[in-house]
């Protein structure tokens, strides 16, 4: 069973947020421990196993861009895993030089202003998702959402040079 | 978790940190990336009309093992040929730096750097050569 259907949504890019938490709050409370406390090991054994791909699913369909991955994998593109590398120059330069330019920036407003920028680029990233999996263009999906791994690592980034920033001047 | 005294060598005084002329035509440089955490690294390296790598720079924005694999790779590349260099396998990095198993993959990305970074070289010196037979 897929995460969407394991919380009775529809496998889409966009989802109701509303309706995921209702969702998965319901069957959380379906499948708590508590409920199955006096009920055979077997029953007991399957209630945790639900619990926990529940809250997987959950926990990968509540984020914009884990969802965006997940439900590509569901369309068939795959992106590379954990130590493997990617041949994408065009990518790899700009993460490159985002990545100096955040490491020189020496204020909390030049951190802003390129965090700022690789939010409306992520936005950007994400609003043009939709089209390319209407098309399946899948090379292109498989780009968009390298790019935009990338983008919310480099936020993660920012937000830590900025509490540097603002620790060293207290 | 504990770390290996090279590692944090390494990663405390990380050598040739740095950036070489990427146009010049007897630098190679290496661009490779770990989508999966974001990291990105870039290897270059010089080499002298000898053929030895006289010259290695590094500049990688990641985990600590990932700083510290590319540092150990500048600095065993010195001194080598292209095609000895080109022997450098993740395992030998792993093991010198004593990478714990989640961080192996830190290590396959200084490999593969290093790797671009001779194939980035071999094309400019082969687009070379057939300039030179026409002069």
């Amino acid at each position: 069973m897929d995460h969407f259907a394991r919380l009775g949504l529809p496998a889409a890019l966009d989802i109701e947020t509303a309706a995921l938490d209702r969702a998965y709050f319901a069957l959380q409370r379906q499948w708590h421990p508590d409920r199955f406390v006096a009920k055979p090991p077997e029953e007991r054994a399957r209630a945790s196993v639900e619990a926990a791909a529940l809250n997987d699913a959950y926990r990968t369909l509540k984020d914009p861009l884990s969802r965006a991955v997940y439900f590509a994998g569901i369309k068939g593109v795959e992106l590379p895993g954990d130590g493997k590398t990617i041949d994408d120059p065009e990518l790899l330069m700009e993460a490159m030089e985002a990545r100096e330019e955040l490491h020189e920036a020496a204020s909390v407003d030049a951190v802003e202003a390129l965090a700022t920028k690789a939010r409306d680029e992520a936005r950007k990233a994400m609003a043009g998702l939709d089209g390319l999996f209407l098309a399946n263009d899948k090379p292109a999906i498989r780009t968009a959402l390298l790019r935009l791994r990338y983008l919310d690592k480099f936020a993660e980034e920012a937000r830590a040079r900025r509490m540097n920033i603002e620790r060293s001047k207290a | 978790m504990a770390y290996s005294e090279k590692l944090i060598d390494h990663y405390e005084n990380p050598r040739n940190i740095g950036s070489l002329d990427k146009n010049a035509e007897d630098v190679g440089t290496g661009l490779v990336g770990a989508p999966a955490c974001g990291d990105v690294m870039k290897l270059q390296i010089k080499v002298g009309p000898d053929g030895l790598i006289e010259d290695a720079k590094f500049k990688t924005f990641g985990c600590g093992s990932a700083i510290a694999s590319s540092s150990l790779v500048t600095e065993w590349v010195k001194g080598k040929t292209v095609d000895e260099a080109e022997t450098i396998k993740n395992t030998d990095i792993a093991r010198h730096l004593a990478l714990p198993p989640v961080k192996i993959h830190c290590s396959v990305l200084a490999e593969d750097a290093i790797k671009a970074a001779i194939a980035d070289y071999r094309a400019k010196a082969k687009k070379e050569e057939p300039k030179e037979a026409a002069e």
